[in-house]
């Protein structure tokens, strides 16, 4: 049995087994999800590079699964993450109802996740990816009110992402007479042209609407604000990249074969820059902290997608740093405001407040992750950002480079409402017994915020596996070392000295603070002075979480006005409205239908000679 | 006593016949006997199944060698349906052991038989009239059956369908006595070889006539107005049957004569393009229907648009596409229909929006619907997926894309109705009153496992039935081959 085939049976089988165990010994279930993933992590790890590892025909279609150092580099990213999301699990989801659904769904999506990353062939990337949509739409609509609405938009766009890969998936079929990747790769350039463009538009599509690329994310924020909190971090931090994984592959092996392959990555490439800039906007003016979270994420996978787009050797090293930081500190939010609605039972940034002091860990968790969304250093954003926006102005893409960087300093906004909301401003009486999660749930989340730090002293351990998989994309890798990055123009960049240099600026104004502190502050009661002698009520909101960025949308609200989502809502309610007249076809009349009858046969032989050439 | 493909029609006509008068001694063996006689021809079918395979069987009846005579001919094609045919049988059987408590029970399976021996005879018969004869059996145990629960709407649904079906038995006779009058004969092998001398014009009309009588059968839009009531109005498992069986035999009339006598491009062209409007027009008018089993039926007339779309491209590759989409249909729609059926029972009505939450209440069965939804839509790893796969290719393959995209916005539209049912299933309502807890009999749950076990192994291991379907595609494409077996050449 070679590796990835037990990998596969380990996760799909532990799925059947977790749902077999909720009913016989519960305790058990938990545990074994957590080892099967874990074992598989390990199996990854340690799985030799071999692109035609397992090799199978169904009917005609061979059926190839390969470990190549890109799907490994995603392979670990889902191990990783999905294995901590468990852990955090099993706390977070305990005393919930269906938890065998729940585990066997998680298993399957993680499972199909690694089919995806391994397969070498089209019709095995497809298989996996149909039960990757399915067995996440099955946890969209695990809990929670709304769960239908949202879960069927995002089924009904995974469903046109997949149908457009499988259109593309027959076209190349028809074409080369087989789909394995050793064949596509070959021969893709000798199709005709209208086969390549489409094929690689149609991929296109179908590879970002997981990863949420504009105009296809609308079904993104609900389906992350609505899903059980580990399971978004596992969502957002992996089932989303599956989308840049594909875009990577069709990209640099398939569209670099012909002459639109310049066009393609321009537009590709201010596509992903306004998904940021405007997911951003969206992302500041959100009250639910889940679904500013998901507007983040959609932004943070357009800064990915405007990496791999612009193609360069940096900007590839740049997107795919980027994607694997990002399942980490965006996985180490969600689950930080997992911890918080588990604590309070509500995600909503205008109702919960001041929990800092009341989780200490949660919030140093929920500071790291947006110093590392934000891209300040040392956190690990900071190397990713700066490769990018240094391949953005190497390849003379300034236009983008702002909108990149306006975008980035607009998160700023989103990133601060968020920790101000939830952790800083008033206690509020309501949130008084609120404890600290537990250790089972606290260290996951800080252990992904650690690697963060890690990986941005020392971005050369993520990035050597990167450059391996750049090689496997046909990219040479620039140079680098462990802390030291290259800028486009032959600098190094170290990372220890930038760190160094923050951490004695931080150090400064810490003491300064301190001291300052110490000298002029005081305790601050609800009925303070400054509200002018009247002396305010119990529930008299005194924390400005509320209407947070109110000027701010007063400028910007009519940008965002016409919603993409609005017109998807208005094509739907009038297709539905077309269906339901077009069911009267069927009057339920005996006699319409006779005439029916009658009427097809009366057409046939009138018009005989235009339907079969022969006049009767 | 040797098993022959006879016994496919014969035992259960002569089980028809014996069930009313073993009904007057005893209800419980009457009830057992439909299995006894389904068990016996799926044994006989699969024992079979590789004769056909290597040399087709001929049988002659009443000593008449063809043309002359009528004859059975068992083909690869034939032994694939028949097998498909006894099998579903046996497990609606099942499925029906517990669920049909009404009386007249003994009336009901004399009915099933009688539509077994039917679908059955369609399949076997070597000769039109005889098909025709068959078909007439078929079609009013279908119409009794469907009005089995003697209630207004069924009568109507009932009468519904007997108005239109009889459109079909009239225009299928007037095609077989033109048939016969040009080529004086009624052996289909016989017809074949001699087809080609009649008058263009008279073949078009005969074409054009069957294209109607069996088009009704077949759920071609837009001659199936009788389908949805028929199909929500008859008891669940007479649901399964129409779409498992009935239908499957009356597509299989159809495409055996088209591809026999009528091999135009034309005539492929114009049902490829009834085959998408069927299964468009079908997909949206699922899609807001109200009522479970009436969805369900819509979802099957669309999948026999994709069926005829698939056997419309005429290759090889793609009728063997469209036999397997015809086997995943009658496993998954049966399924659906299985669980619908318990669902409806146990919610009390049988409109969709009283479905919410029963995935609490009734885990399995809810499971078991939930699995036949995605397996319809054709997600993997279930069976509906390679199908749906094979036809695709194969449509892609001659150059049909637009027919590619159109099966696929179908499909989307399928997913919608389909998974807003299963997300109302497993929507977390918190009911306040408990629900009089009924149980689902352990038959039931039996035939639906035993059919979904089989959606998830041949969704992994697709193989084994596709190599099957080889050779009677290849049966059906080439008619040169069936004259020579069919006049024992």
């Amino acid at each position: 049995m070679t590796s990835i085939t037990g990998i596969l049976g380990i996760t799909f089988g532990a799925a059947l087994l977790t749902f077999l165990l909720h009913h016989l010994v519960p305790k058990l279930r938990n545990i074994v999800a957590i080892l099967a993933v874990g074992a598989t992590g390990y199996i990854a790890w340690q799985m030799p590079i071999d692109s035609y590892m397992t090799h199978f025909t169904i009917g005609s279609f061979d059926i190839i699964w390969g470990n190549s150092e890109y799907s490994k580099l995603f392979a670990l990213l889902i191990s990783v993450l999905g294995f901590f999301a468990l852990i955090y699990s099993h706390d977070f989801m305990a005393g919930k109802k269906r938890l065998g659904y729940y585990y066997m769904n998680f298993l399957i999506a993680i499972g199909s996740m690694y089919g995806i990353v391994y397969s070498q062939d089209l019709i095995s990337l497809f298989f996996f990816w149909e039960i990757m949509t399915w067995s996440s739409f099955l946890l969209i609509i695990y809990c929670c009110k709304d769960s239908q609405q949202v879960g069927l938009k995002y089924f009904i766009f995974s469903a046109i992402g997949a149908y457009s890969i499988l259109i593309a998936l027959v076209l190349i079929y028809a074409n080369l007479g087989s789909v394995t990747f050793i064949k596509v790769f070959a021969q893709f350039g000798s199709m005709s042209f209208e086969v390549q463009l489409s094929s690689v538009i149609l991929l296109l599509i179908g590879f970002g609407v997981k990863s949420a690329i504009m105009p296809l994310h609308v079904w993104a924020p609900k389906s992350y604000a609505i899903s059980p909190s580990p399971f978004t971090a596992v969502f957002s931090g992996a089932l989303s990249k599956m989308g840049v994984f594909g875009i990577g592959i069709v990209l640099f092996k398939l569209a670099s074969q012909g002459g639109y392959y310049i066009y393609v990555k321009e537009i590709l490439a201010w596509i992903g820059g306004i998904t940021a800039l405007l997911a951003t906007f969206y992302a500041v003016f959100q009250t639910d902290a889940k679904k500013l979270l998901a507007y983040s994420s959609v932004g943070q996978l357009g800064y990915i997608v405007v990496g791999l787009a612009i193609g360069t050797p940096l900007s590839i090293m740049a997107a795919l740093f980027l994607a694997v930081l990002h399942a980490a500190f965006k996985g180490a939010l969600f689950l930080a405001t997992g911890a918080v609605y588990h604590r309070t039972g509500t995600t909503d940034m205008n109702e919960v407040s001041g929990l800092v002091r009341k989780m200490p860990y949660t919030f140093l968790t929920a500071l790291m992750g947006i110093i590392a969304v934000s891209g300040v250093p040392p956190l690990g954003g900071f190397a990713g950002k700066w490769m990018l926006y240094q391949s953005l102005i190497e390849s003379d893409h300034y236009f983008l480079v702002i909108v990149v960087f306006a975008s980035s300093t607009a998160a700023f906004l989103y990133l601060y409402r968020y920790i101000f909301s939830l952790f800083l401003g008033q206690e509020e009486k309501e949130f008084e017994d609120v404890k600290e999660v537990s250790w089972l749930m606290r260290i996951p989340m800080l252990t992904l915020v650690i690697f963060t730090l890690v990986v941005g002293v020392a971005p050369g351990l993520l990035l050597e596996p990167i450059s391996g998989a750049m090689g496997y994309l046909g990219v040479g890798a620039t140079q680098f070392e462990t802390t030291v990055i290259w800028n486009a123009w032959g600098n190094k960049i170290d990372m220890f000295t930038i760190m160094n240099s923050i951490g004695i600026l931080f150090g400064i104004a810490f003491v300064f603070i301190t001291v300052k502190g110490f000298k002029s502050g005081r305790y601050v009661t609800t009925k303070d002075i400054h509200t002018s002698g009247e002396v305010p009520t119990e529930n008299e909101n005194l924390t400005y979480a509320v209407d947070f960025y109110k000027p701010f949308e007063r400028a910007l609200g009519w940008v965002l006005k016409p919603s993409v989502d609005k017109f998807y809502n208005k094509i739907a309610t009038n297709l539905e409205h077309a269906f339901d007249h077009l069911r009267y076809i069927y009057t339920g009349n005996g006699q319409t239908y006779a005439m029916y009858v009658v009427i097809f046969l009366v057409i046939l032989i009138a018009f005989s000679e235009l339907i079969f050439g022969v006049k009767l | 006593m040797n098993i022959s493909p006879v016994h496919f029609i014969a035992v259960p006509l002569l089980a028809a016949f014996l069930i009313p008068i073993i009904g007057r001694f005893s209800k419980e063996f009457v009830k057992v006997i439909p299995g006894i006689v389904l068990l016996y021809l799926s044994y006989v079918a699969i024992s079979l199944f590789p004769v056909a395979l290597k040399t087709p069987i001929v049988e002659v009846l009443a000593g008449w060698k063809p043309p002359f005579g009528i004859s059975l001919v068992y083909g690869p094609l034939a032994a694939y349906l028949t097998a498909l045919i006894t099998l579903m049988g046996f497990v609606i059987w099942v499925y029906s052991y517990k669920f049909i408590i009404r009386e007249p029970i003994e009336k009901y399976y004399m009915l099933f038989m009688l539509l077994i021996t039917g679908s059955t005879g369609i399949i076997l018969t070597g000769d039109i009239f005889n098909m025709f004869v068959f078909l007439e059996i078929t079609a009013i145990a279908a119409y009794s059956l469907t009005a089995f629960l003697r209630d207004k709407d069924g009568a109507e649904a009932a009468f519904k369908y007997l108005l239109i079906g009889s459109f079909a038995s009239s225009f299928f006779l007037l095609a077989v006595m033109l048939l016969y009058a040009s080529t004086g004969t009624l052996n289909l092998a016989e017809i074949t070889s001699k087809i080609d001398s009649v008058a263009m014009s008279t073949r078009i009309l005969i074409l054009i006539l069957f294209l109607v009588g069996l088009g009704i059968e077949a759920e071609l839009f837009p001659l199936n107005g009788w389908a949805p009531d028929a199909y929500s109005q008859a008891p669940s498992p007479i649901g399964a049957i129409f779409g498992g069986i009935v239908v499957k035999a009356a597509i299989y009339a159809l495409m055996r004569l088209v591809f026999l006598l009528f091999n135009f491009s034309e005539v492929f062209h114009f049902l490829l393009i009834m085959g998408i409007i069927t299964m468009i027009v079908a997909e949206m008018s699922a899609m807001k229907q109200q009522q479970i089993k009436r969805m369900l039926a819509f979802s099957s007339i669309g999948q026999m648009g994709l069926v005829i779309i698939a056997f419309s491209v005429g290759t090889s590759d793609s009728v063997q596409a469209a036999l397997f989409q015809m086997f995943n249909h009658a496993v998954i729609k049966a399924l659906l229909f299985f669980a619908a059926g318990y669902l409806v029972f146990h919610s009390g009505s049988k409109k969709i929006s009283a479905l919410d939450g029963l995935g609490r209440d009734k885990p399995l069965t809810s499971f078991f619907f939930a699995l036949g939804a995605l397996a319809i839509i054709g997600l993997p790893p279930f069976a509906g997926f390679w199908s749906k796969l094979y036809i695709l290719i194969s449509v892609a393959d001659a150059g049909l894309i637009t027919a590619v995209v159109l099966v696929l916005i179908a499909s989307v539209i399928e997913a919608v109705y389909y998974l807003r049912v299963v997300s109302r299933l497993y929507f977390n309502k918190e009911s306040a009153q408990e629900t009089e807890v009924r149980r689902t009999p352990l038959t039931g749950l039996l035939a639906m496992g035993v059919l979904a076990l089989v959606i998830i192994v041949v969704g992994i291991y697709p193989d084994y039935i596709w190599n099957l379907l080889k050779p009677a595609a290849e049966e059906l494409v080439n008619k040169a081959e069936y004259i020579r077996i069919a006049l024992l050449k």
